[in-house]
């Protein structure tokens, strides 16, 4: 049997009083899910609470990920060095996966330069973050989780902010890391964007977290209209 | 929210005039204050004695340029010496220890005994630790520099984990959630974050050492504190007060500097690259207007 590469038991999550009660769900190698629901429902904490920032209130996490740079992280405010380079803040997530003692100084340029060209950054190499448009930041954000290469991504509206052709650049590049086995659980509003990119959907309600597959979700959609 | 904060400005206010005046036991001492200083000034420090500019009568001076032999050049010049590598020694020392006691990237377990010597070292003003130091390797300059890299350590250490405690937290959740090690993290993300607070306390505690030199060289620890020592001791105000003037004047000159770099490392706009030409331009303007005054 395949191990998930999360698995959340009997999960609560929350700061003084439960968001969201009782999780019990795994993720798997290569799923995209979208996690939806009203605003302060609880997406972001669940989301912060998997990264291992807020501890659960009841129940585990557990992540079976590699020891270096396994897990990802897109925070709604991106959590870019601001008085740093687009390639210093690039390069953050392939030292993640490939620490210095490990060597392979090679392989780290070589991935940052990479990431920061599927990300049409190439020009602002070495411009600060704070010169930078929401746009682009955003992009940047994206180009350090290309380079980090992580087994499981948690992105927080990354998608927000961008404009449609900016959009369709950063789902194919965050495509080429799903494809290659690695998996994303990404907190969105727009519809389309799910439409394009999920195949498994976390919906919160009434504290309760529905799991349904992409279909699912659409023709509760449709039964909604 | 105004009023409020103007209620908590004068709340603090009458606490502070209560202490005091549970500390001042006859305030008919300040009365003849203001005369006793004009006094002072008039008959024994004014106007200051520029002779310290000269070259001394001993040892001879042998170079060309008269000021270079002078109490002031050579006093300024080992002050601001110990003071720089002090400051260097200490600011290095600070930034080992502080990163482990900034709560925010040590555990408390860890960070507490850190802050407890940082507060140690602190505790024990940069006079005292040049007592301990002339006593432990005699008179001089090394005492001076070690006195003020204990002294800078602590204080520095102190300054420094606070900032790191009051940075923006998501660059640093962002890290920790990837996975990137302390050194990387502090190396990394901390320092650029933080770069401009910590060079404006590294350049703060610059002048604060060079400003100290006046009093560790009381106790023989080197320096232009040697000279005022010496004057004080003879009675020559005017001496010391044109040294104290020339100590003013490198204190501009670090603040100056340290503008020029903090503008390196802010957002554009907080702090301004200034241009030396508009410094220049407004001595001009002042010194035209001394002349039409007078």
């Amino acid at each position: 049997m395949i191990e998930p590469l999360l698995k959340l038991s009997e999960l609560n999550v929350g700061f003084n009083e439960d968001l969201v009660r009782n999780l019990s769900l795994e993720v798997h190698s290569g799923e995209i899910i979208a996690v939806l629901g009203q605003s302060g429902i609880g997406k972001t904490t669940l989301i912060r609470t998997i990264a291992g920032l807020i501890q659960p209130r009841q129940g585990s996490v557990q992540l079976h990920l590699p020891e270096h740079g396994g897990l990802g992280y897109i925070p709604q405010r991106l959590g870019l060095v601001r008085h740093a380079s687009v390639y210093h803040n690039v390069n953050l997530g392939a030292r993640a996966s490939l620490p210095w003692f490990k060597g392979n100084r090679e392989g780290r340029a070589s991935r940052v330069k990479t990431a920061i060209s599927a990300m049409g950054l190439k020009e602002k190499t070495s411009e600060p973050i704070r010169r930078l448009s929401g746009g682009q930041l955003r992009r940047v954000a994206t180009a350090r989780a290309l380079a980090q290469q992580p087994k499981l991504l948690l992105a927080d509206e990354f998608l927000s902010e961008l404009d449609h052709t900016t959009v369709d650049v950063v789902i194919d590049a965050v495509k080429t890391l799903t494809d290659a086995g690695n998996s994303l659980i990404m907190v969105e509003h727009h519809e389309e964007n799910v439409e394009m990119i999920a195949t498994r959907i976390w919906l919160i309600e009434n504290q309760e977290l529905i799991d349904m597959t992409i279909d699912e979700w659409r023709e509760k959609m449709e039964e909604e209209e | 929210m105004r009023r409020g904060f103007l209620f908590a400005i004068g709340a603090l206010l009458l606490t502070a005039f209560i202490i005091l005046n549970d500390l001042v036991d006859d305030w008919g001492r300040l009365s003849g204050g203001l005369e006793n200083l004009t006094v002072f000034i008039q008959e024994s420090m004014w106007p200051p004695n520029w002779s310290v500019l000269e070259a001394q009568s001993y040892p001879v001076c042998e170079n060309n340029i008269e000021f270079f032999c002078s109490v002031g050049y050579i006093g300024m010049i080992e002050t601001i010496k110990i003071a720089f590598v002090a400051t260097i020694l200490g600011f290095i020392g600070a930034l080992c220890l502080s990163s482990f006691a900034a709560k925010n990237l040590m555990p408390m377990r860890i960070a507490f005994p850190i802050r407890t010597l940082l507060s140690a070292t602190r505790s024990l003003p940069s006079l005292i630790w040049a007592i301990i130091f002339v006593i432990v390797i005699g008179f001089g300059p090394l005492a001076g520099v070690l006195a003020m890299t204990f002294y800078t350590i602590g204080y520095l250490g102190k300054l420094q984990y606070e900032t790191y405690e009051g940075m923006p937290s998501d660059s640093l959740e962002v890290s920790k959630a990837m996975g990137l090690s302390h050194p990387v993290i502090f190396t990394s993300v901390v320092i650029p974050e933080t770069g401009n607070h910590l060079l404006s306390q590294l350049m703060f505690m610059f002048e604060y050492n060079v400003r100290h030199g006046t009093v560790i060289g009381i106790v023989g620890a080197g320096g232009i504190g040697y000279y005022i020592s010496t004057y004080l001791k003879l009675l020559q105000y005017d001496k010391v007060l044109a040294l104290l003037i020339l100590i003013f004047i490198v204190v501009i000159i670090i603040d100056l500097l340290s503008l020029v770099l903090r503008s390196f490392v802010t957002d554009e706009g907080d702090v301004r690259k200034p241009k030396w030409l508009s410094f220049l331009m407004k001595y001009m303007e002042w010194s035209e207007g001394k002349q039409s005054t007078e």
